[in-house]
């Protein structure tokens, strides 16, 4: 790891929650039990768009062992969804895809509940798939929701029929930009759907008392679990308690409420906790999460020297058959679309369009690395066009400092630049290289999310503290960091306190694992919580020390006169003092920077994602190598480079680029769901759906570019674990389209795909018709 | 009872031996952590495709998903409870946590088991012989550097005594 700056200040860090995770002694939600817990299975639809004529649970009711059958005549008539209000826990009239939830058991054990779920009786009438994403937007296509106009929504969503969100952002004008150019380039691709695939299946586990439910899940986010189990079972919040375990992985699989309401509602029924736990067939097939496909349709206007004048965009993102969480995905989709360039006069419209397909949902950088892929193929295309190489005209034309981006937001100290010199250089780009390799560049670049974040701070008697944060751990080791930011604060080493996490009856409100938000806005409140056991504790030291309490320095676990080093007293036996007076407890949350200005756009379905606090970026530069005779791509080597501002906790920052830069391998070569004729997946299974394995990871270089942008989080932290997701697959596919000749136009580029597109470039100068 | 489909069979984990009763088509898995107690093995897949269950048995890894339990019978299970020597990690568990190789930790038992076996059949292996041994275990958090990197840290520490 190089960086620009050395303002780091953890040189080692080890986990706080590591030991746990080593010795199999951390307890995930699949590993706990209750006495008395039933086991709980679904009914699902099966297939992907139907009329459900009959239902009978009687015969499941009946099996020896079942304690509970549910359907949705059995819990509050509710519609949910964050955007629009599509879809209720349980079918009850119509199924809209193979993963749709008809009805719940809880019974003795899995072997009997599967058999009562076997029981259960469904007829259906067929209704035509709705299979393609651009015919879903014909005038005669058949609806997802017939009743879509009457559904409950977002003010700002602009919806008609099978287009669930619209989205469009202009600025100047396309038309003359593009009579202005001196070529204009051409290009369409489409993405695959792709799935987080956490490698913990989930599970949630559910027990009553009294009128109080208690739910262990393994969610990213335990309050809009929360807000998802009240709104479908009406219920305050103070009476519904979500505790995550330790969690498996999330990459945004986990986020939003899935099942909490389902299995609490067993659980209330049967008068037993209850516990369910997914199949990996059930992980792939069920959530409303996974990476949404896209169609793209891109026009680039360029001078002869290299500049863009112009730039229409048209997408058209696969929803799914329910919205979930995908409201917003139009907006940010469309500025991927136009990507961290200076373009004068643009274009873009995104059609978030249902379909009956798995709902899509935020999975690590929702619509950004298919986007980024998309666009930076074709801007691959247009520098040919021109005559420039690759890395230049992106430095011509890529926004920097001062500059205005696509939406009209000017940015103030960014580095983007910075990393497109640092990834390039360290890829050796421009080296000799054999005819069967290559090296891509892609540039990226993502929002930081700032939103309300809470956390307590509080010190017992014997100096041991204690930090209650609303954040939620889910791998990247953010909530870990925490430790750091609160002790440095307060003068004392890290491991002087533990975390109390994942329990939304005892820690104040956080976002969760998602939007790379933790350490950006929970770092910002547990500042602000220690920031208040400081003062109390330069308080207590300047009546024992008689001295003025602005003149206590606290360092090395000492409250110290400054000036006067051996004028000191232990923080510990000042946290005695104060558990016999005044606690020592802090809280925090502070106030979240607001949206930047945009100037000169117009954005149609705006929901506030066309100004971009903090906006990190990057630039990825892969070597690849390619075997002509079988299509089959191998990555030799990725260098990285990030703004992702300064690196508290360098060992975490570079686990998340890495981790993140191998699934966006898979993303680029192997990872993708392809569907069957009637909107059924057919690779929902780890052997038909490869990710990359520790054989097929490659060495990875990683450059962060630490800038002090406006606005950033903790001592200029701007978030992480996203950003490093969005541009390996672009840069993979600029590098196969060098040695190829031309774009592989499909994602994921498999060795088929990468066949094909040589074979039939390679023997007619022509491309291939996807 | 004890019909064609039962078996009464003891089980040696971790040292330590345990009288079960199990259905003949148990997977050894279900039973280390229900009739056992030993949760640290995950359950990933059940379909042998991601390593998270991976167990040893007289020293050699496996997908106790796809294992039955009777067939473990009279032979020695390590799980990754049994790695550390009391409350002393094993030089393998303490690299992996302080090269930064764990983030959400549920490959972690497994992939400690795989790196275990590994290490005990090569005692210094190359990093290409670290990636293939470690490549029947999925991690989707960490892109497999660190975890490699702890390997090979550990096999020269234990080479260096």
């Amino acid at each position: 790891m190089t960086t620009t700056a050395s303002t780091t200040t953890a040189p080692r860090f080890v986990r706080a929650d590591g030991p746990d995770k080593v010795t199999g002694s951390g307890r995930y939600t699949a590993d706990l039990t209750l006495t008395g817990a039933l086991a709980a299975k679904f009914k699902y639809a099966e297939v992907a768009h139907a009329r459900i004529t009959k239902l009978d649970v009687s015969a499941a009711r009946a099996v020896q062992g079942v304690f509970a059958v549910l359907t949705q005549d059995d819990v509050p008539d509710v519609k949910f969804g964050p955007f629009v209000q599509d879809r209720t826990l349980f079918a009850r009239d119509v199924v809209r895809f193979e993963g749709e939830i008809i009805a719940a058991v809880a019974a003795v054990d899995a072997a009997t509940a599967q058999r009562a779920v076997d029981a259960i009786v469904v007829e259906y009438e067929a209704l035509p798939v709705v299979n393609d994403i651009e015919g879903a937007l014909a005038a005669d296509s058949p609806l997802v929701h017939t009743e879509w106009a009457g559904y409950g929504g977002v003010d700002v969503l602009v919806r008609h029929r099978n287009d669930a969100s619209f989205a469009s952002i202009a600025k100047g004008d396309v038309d003359k930009g593009m009579a202005e150019a001196d070529h204009v380039v051409h290009s369409r691709y489409v993405s695959d759907g792709c799935h987080a695939v956490p490698i913990e299946p989930r599970a949630v586990v559910a027990q009553w008392e009294g009128n109080k439910v208690t739910i262990w899940t393994s969610t990213q986010v335990p309050f809009d679990a929360r807000a998802g189990v009240c709104e479908t079972l009406q219920l305050p919040n103070n009476r519904v308690r979500i505790i995550v375990p330790h969690l498996g992985g999330g990459f945004g699989g986990k986020c939003g409420f899935h099942y909490e309401a389902h299995v609490a509602a067993l659980a209330r029924a049967a008068q037993r906790p209850v516990r369910l736990v997914f199949s990996r067939r059930e992980e792939f097939v069920a959530p409303d999460r996974r990476r949404e496909g896209i169609v793209y349709d891109f026009e680039t206007g360029v001078s002869a020297d290299g500049k863009i004048t112009a730039r229409r965009a048209w997408l058209a993102i696969d929803n799914g058959a329910y919205t979930a969480d995908a409201g917003f995905f139009s907006q940010l989709a469309a500025m991927h679309a136009l990507g961290p360039y200076r373009i004068p006069n643009l274009l873009a419209e995104a059609h978030l369009v249902y379909t009956n397909h798995q709902p899509s949902g935020s999975v690590r950088a929702p619509t950004a690395p298919q986007t980024c892929w998309a666009l930076e193929s074709h801007t691959d295309e247009v520098a040919r066009v021109v005559g420039m190489d690759p890395v230049a005209f992106r430095k011509l034309n890529a926004v920097d400092t001062g500059a205005e981006g696509p939406s009209g937001q000017t940015y103030g100290e960014i580095g983007l630049q910075q990393c497109i010199d640092a990834a390039v250089g360290a890829a050796g780009y421009g080296q000799a290289l054999p005819d069967d390799e290559a090296i891509g560049v892609a540039i990226g670049w993502w929002p930081s999310f700032s939103v309300p974040s809470g956390a307590y701070v509080k010190i017992d008697g014997d100096g041991s503290g204690q930090i209650i944060t609303g954040a939620q751990e889910c791998g990247t080791g953010a909530v870990m960091t925490l430790r750091q930011l609160v002790a440095d604060e307060l003068g004392m080493a890290a491991e002087d306190f533990e975390l109390v996490y994942q329990d939304t009856s005892v820690a104040p409100y956080d976002m969760g694992a998602t939007g790379s938000q933790t350490l950006f806005n929970n770092g910002r409140a547990v500042v602000a919580a220690a920031g208040q056991i400081a003062e109390q504790l330069r308080s207590l030291a300047a009546e024992q020390l008689e001295a003025s309490p602005a003149d206590i320095v606290l360092a090395d676990g000492t409250a110290s006169v400054a000036g006067s080093p051996d004028r000191g007293i232990p923080i510990a036996q000042l946290a005695g003092i104060a558990a016999s007076g005044q606690l020592l407890i802090g809280h925090g949350s502070g106030m979240p920077p607001g949206a930047p200005p945009t100037v000169g756009s117009t954005c149609v379905g705006d929901l506030g994602m066309s100004a971009w606090v903090a906006p990190q970026f990057s630039c990825h530069a892969v070597r690849v190598k390619l075997d002509r005779d079988t299509g089959v791509a191998r990555v030799l080597h990725v260098s990285a480079a990030h703004d992702s501002g300064t690196i508290i906790n360098p060992i975490g920052a570079q686990g998340q680029v890495e981790g993140a830069v191998l699934m966006g391998i898979g993303q680029a070569l192997t990872e993708g769901t392809t569907y069957d004729d009637q909107g059924r997946q057919r690779n929902a299974a780890l052997l038909e759906y490869k990710l990359q394995t520790c054989a097929d990871a490659p060495p990875i270089d990683i450059h962060f570019v630490q800038i002090n942008t406006p606005d950033a989080g903790p001592r200029g932290a701007k978030g992480l674990a996203e950003a490093p997701n969005v541009a390996t697959a672009a840069a993979i596919s600029n590098a196969i389209a060098k040695i190829v000749g031309v774009p592989v136009r499909q994602l994921p580029m498999t060795a088929e795909r990468v066949w094909n597109t040589l074979n039939s470039f390679g023997q007619t100068g022509l491309e291939a018709q996807s | 009872m004890n019909d064609s489909s039962t078996h009464h069979i003891n089980l040696t984990v971790n040292g330590i031996e345990y009288p079960v009763t199990v259905d003949q088509g148990r997977n050894l898995l279900s039973v280390i952590r229900t009739e056992i107690g030993l949760t640290g093995t995950k359950e990933g897949c059940d379909d042998c495709e991601c390593g998270a269950c991976m167990v040893l048995l007289d020293g050699q890894p496996v997908n106790s998903c796809s294992y039955l339990a009777v067939q473990a019978q009279g032979r020695s299970i390590t799980t990754v409870e049994g790695l550390a020597d009391g409350a002393a990690l094993s030089v393998l568990q303490r690299n992996l946590l302080e090269t930064g190789g764990v983030q959400c930790g549920f490959c972690t038992p497994g992939m400690l088991l795989s790196a275990t076996a590994l290490l005990e059949r090569n005692d210094s292996p190359t990093e290409e012989e670290v990636r293939i041994g470690l490549s029947g275990n999925l991690c989707r958090c960490t892109g497999y550097t660190k975890i490699v990197a702890a390997v090979q840290q550990t096999a020269v520490e234990l080479r260096n005594g």
